[in-house]
């Protein structure tokens, strides 16, 4: 599959700090592709630069294999870093300027409106919104004419428990229509309930960058605990598909091969003369990975 | 090119600021000449004081006479265009408008056409009211357009200081030190410099500062009687001020161009 969007070797620095350092990746069509990375990493900026905002200091970016970018820009709703409005302007009057710049009609306002759940504001003016509405607000501006890319910058922020679980709703129903989603955020979780696709930054240095399901595949962790640790250690290290035992909190934590499950594991314990006072099978998350990446 | 000035419209039509601020401008340029014009306004004590300008207001005079209070009134839409400007980075939507598919050059070049409007509507109310005043105060139409080319001198004029103020604005971002700086310049700064360099070459080259460049075009007045009875040394012709001008707005499209296009937003 074509990719929709090509990184090739961006470099961005700010005075003597590097943002980002020689970044490349593809994002193909029709996934959701998450931009990973700690407060700093530069996550921010690399939207930025493929948004035109900012200027970097060596690379290039292509858009739908190579289409003018302000063309490009058209097809893409962007929400970047915060919700950018005329504060002196209701709702309505912000998107109409935001569909004149896009070349949409002025139709498509109350869809989005009515999407975001600001349709009863429309009419407000911006600067009495609260960080909330602003932020919806700035989704629902990013949906205006039906884009085939959303680019979203830490997309849930400001919104409360059930705001979040609506944009991820959101999110994986645009994607089943058929849309690209980019979405930068230092939320492992939510990336991954909706990610395919993960691409993680480290202080401007891309670590990695795969399908999820890869990078979290035949990884799961095994807890265990038993009145003597030591003895537990040493029995489990004989045992086969255990690639690595770790102490930590009380518990040993084990790395396995697929194919080991818990109910193996205890069966080994017990054969070996063993009672385990704990047995816990860890789904290794996002987050565990991430860890070990950036740390 | 409609298009860019059709979003710039939308941008201020509910802008409250702009209003008041165009408003004033309207309101107070007609007011303040009407004064001056009746004496209301003169020089010297009380009602006693000296009417120096009751003449300036039939036609040829009235278009320098009106054009050179005019110059001192656009102050106001030059605030303006710096508000309009930093706004825009105040509340990032500089950005936003780009991201939505404007390229960088369309942002700067929607605010070009919007002071070049403005310059323009400014000009043409000028001449509206060079009309009135010069019909009520002069015999005949005769004089009309004889010296005419001062309206023009008047937009040459608005479109250097919207445009310096214009890349104040891009410069500073910030609005408050824009418009002091501004403030600063045309007032203070400009004179200081242009005195020195005066004092020490032997022709007025101070003159040809940004600002006063085209402020020359529009003296004051009584600057036109006192030329005739006072030995001036040596001047330049309207023709390079005009020129000069031109030239500084010239400075100032692609000194604002530099810095968007090198620039993070």
């Amino acid at each position: 599959m074509n990719p929709i969007l090509s990184i090739h070797n961006i470099s961005k620095s700010y005075g003597p700090i590097q943002a980002l350092k020689g970044v490349s990746f593809d994002v193909p069509e029709g996934c959701v592709f998450g931009v990973l990375g700690p407060n700093g990493s530069g996550k921010t900026t690399l939207l930025g630069i493929i948004l035109d905002v900012l200027v970097a200091n060596a690379g290039s970016y292509s858009w739908f294999g190579g289409m003018k970018p302000e063309d490009a820009r058209k097809q893409i709703g962007s929400l970047l870093e915060t919700p950018n409005f005329y504060h002196y302007l209701s709702a309505f009057n912000n998107l109409e300027i935001t569909a004149a710049i896009r070349q949409n009609g002025l139709e498509d306002r109350i869809r989005v409106l009515q999407q975001v759940g600001l349709f009863e504001r429309k009419d407000s003016k911006f600067q009495t919104f609260s960080l909330g509405m602003k932020q919806r607000l700035a989704i629902g501006a990013a949906l205006l004419g039906k884009p085939k890319i959303l680019v979203l910058d830490e997309p849930t922020n400001g919104l409360d428990p059930a705001g979040i679980a609506e944009i991820r709703d959101l999110i994986r129903k645009l994607n089943k229509e058929g849309l690209t989603i980019i979405i930068a955020s230092h939320l492992l979780d939510e990336i991954e309930k909706v990610c395919t696709h993960v691409a993680i930054l480290k202080k401007g240095n891309l670590l990695l960058n795969r399908p999820v399901d890869e990078v979290l595949r035949s990884e799961d962790q095994v807890e265990v605990r038993a009145a003597d640790m030591a003895g537990l250690q040493h029995a489990l290290q004989s045992m086969n598909g255990i690639r690595k035992i770790k102490l930590a909190d009380n518990v040993l934590q084990l790395s396995c091969d697929a194919g080991i499950n818990s109910a193996a594991i205890n069966e080994f314990c017990i054969s070996k003369g063993i009672v385990l006072s704990h047995l816990l099978l860890r789904k290794k998350s996002l987050e565990t990975k991430f860890m070990e990446l950036t740390n | 090119m409609n298009a860019l000035l059709g979003i710039e419209w939308l941008k201020i039509k509910r802008y409250r600021t702009f209003w008041v601020l165009a408003g004033l401008f309207i309101l107070l340029l007609p007011l303040w000449n009407y004064e001056v014009a009746n004496g209301f306004i003169k020089m010297g004590g009380g009602k006693n004081g000296i009417n120096f300008l009751s003449n300036a207001y039939s036609f040829p005079q009235v278009w320098g006479n009106l054009g050179f209070w005019a110059s001192i009134f656009i102050t106001f839409i030059s605030i303006l265009v710096i508000i309009l400007t930093t706004n825009e980075y105040t509340y990032r939507t500089n950005r936003q408008n780009v991201i939505d598919g404007w390229d960088r050059m369309q942002f700067y070049h929607a605010k070009v056409l919007l002071i070049i409007v403005l310059s323009f509507m400014a000009t043409f109310y000028l001449f509206l009211l060079g009309m009135v005043f010069g019909g009520v105060n002069s015999g005949s139409l005769s004089n009309l357009f004889s010296e005419f080319q001062q309206v023009g001198y008047f937009f040459l004029l608005s479109v250097d200081y919207l445009g310096f103020a214009l890349f104040i604005a891009i410069w500073i971002k910030k609005s408050g030190l824009a418009i002091g700086l501004f403030l600063l310049y045309s007032m203070i700064i400009e004179n200081i410099l242009k005195g020195i360099i005066n004092h020490y070459m032997d022709k007025p080259y101070g003159n040809l500062l940004p600002l006063q460049a085209s402020d020359e075009l529009l003296p004051f007045p009584l600057l036109q009687m006192a030329k005739a009875m006072i030995p001036m040394g040596a001047t330049l012709s309207m023709t390079t001020y005009a020129i000069v001008a031109m030239g500084w707005c010239a400075v100032y499209y692609f000194a604002g161009r530099m810095i968007l296009l090198k620039n993070d937003w």
